[in-house]
């Protein structure tokens, strides 16, 4: 199974599969520690991205994945990451997001928060339709779900 | 095997301890889950169990699990959490989820800033 490049990726197709299967569909988040294997010295690797010096040994490497399963269709998406910096967003906004999915809360909807906003402003007033979308949207962006991050 | 669902602190607080427990080894994992809590003894409705994705005219409680993947010859050490999660009190659950795996996942790579510096660093040293 592929795994997701980014994590909003991931997290729309979950919201998606939760909102198709609330019941069944599982979230897990898998932490897991593994050796590094020491390298030999070959300075035509391929994987050059990392800084590999073969001579110290290197702390064990960690990697967080995430996974939306569900058991009846079968469907599974799957991200991945190595970094320490994604882990308060994913665990706290992304399973929060499908947390409240799971629990069959309503997300704060923005829809209804552009709606309260466009009856509170007068029409009469000079107040850009932008401006009151934008207030809607930050409004609803409740749980930092909106927050996009450009990453690699 | 069947151990009660434990309180939220205490599920953390036993979270913590497994997390600890990896820090130390240079392998292993630690899986967390999260499902809708659709088991109900009292439920006598078969639509409801028929059909459980018809059901949610009323929020539901999330059940959260967390193993440490133990299974098969190890099973004696397998360490099982479980905490139920009601709809109202998901917003402080999570907070306090998010906090105990950062603080947990210690493995993972910290940010780049000093990754970049010292490849600089180096950079430099060559030239």
């Amino acid at each position: 199974m592929p795994y997701f490049k980014t994590s909003q990726e991931w997290l729309d197709l979950s919201v998606a599969l939760l909102e198709a299967r609330p019941s069944q569909t599982r979230v897990t988040a898998k932490y897991s520690i593994k050796p590094v294997k020491p390298r030999k010295a070959d300075p035509s690797s391929t994987s050059a991205d990392e800084s590999s010096s073969p001579s110290d040994p290197k702390p064990p490497r960690g990697s967080l994945v995430l996974k939306t399963y569900d058991p009846v269709s079968g469907v599974a998406l799957k991200y991945r990451t190595t970094k320490a910096a994604e882990v308060t967003r994913l665990m706290y906004a992304a399973m929060g997001r499908l947390g409240r999915a799971q629990a069959g809360v309503q997300d704060v909807p923005e829809e209804t928060m552009q709606d309260a906003d466009a009856v509170e402003t007068p029409q009469g007033e000079q107040t850009p339709t932008q401006q009151t979308q934008q207030q809607g949207a930050a409004g609803g962006g409740g749980g930092g779900k909106k927050k996009k991050k450009g990453k690699k | 095997m069947a151990s009660a669902h434990l309180s939220q602190d205490e599920f953390f607080d036993k979270l913590g301890h497994l997390f600890n427990h990896r820090k130390g080894s240079d392998h292993g994992a630690i899986y967390l889950t999260q499902k809708r809590l659709t088991y109900d003894p009292s439920e006598k409705s078969t639509m409801a169990k028929l059909f459980p994705d018809l059901l949610p005219n009323k929020p539901l409680p999330i059940i959260v699990r967390a193993t440490n993947g133990k299974s098969k010859r190890d099973r004696s050490d397998k360490d099982k959490l479980s905490t139920v999660v009601e709809p109202h009190e998901l917003e402080a659950f999570y907070v306090r989820y998010a906090d105990v795996c950062k603080a947990g996942m210690g493995a993972l790579k910290p940010r780049d800033k000093k990754k970049s510096k010292a490849k600089a660093k180096k950079k430099k040293a060559t030239a």
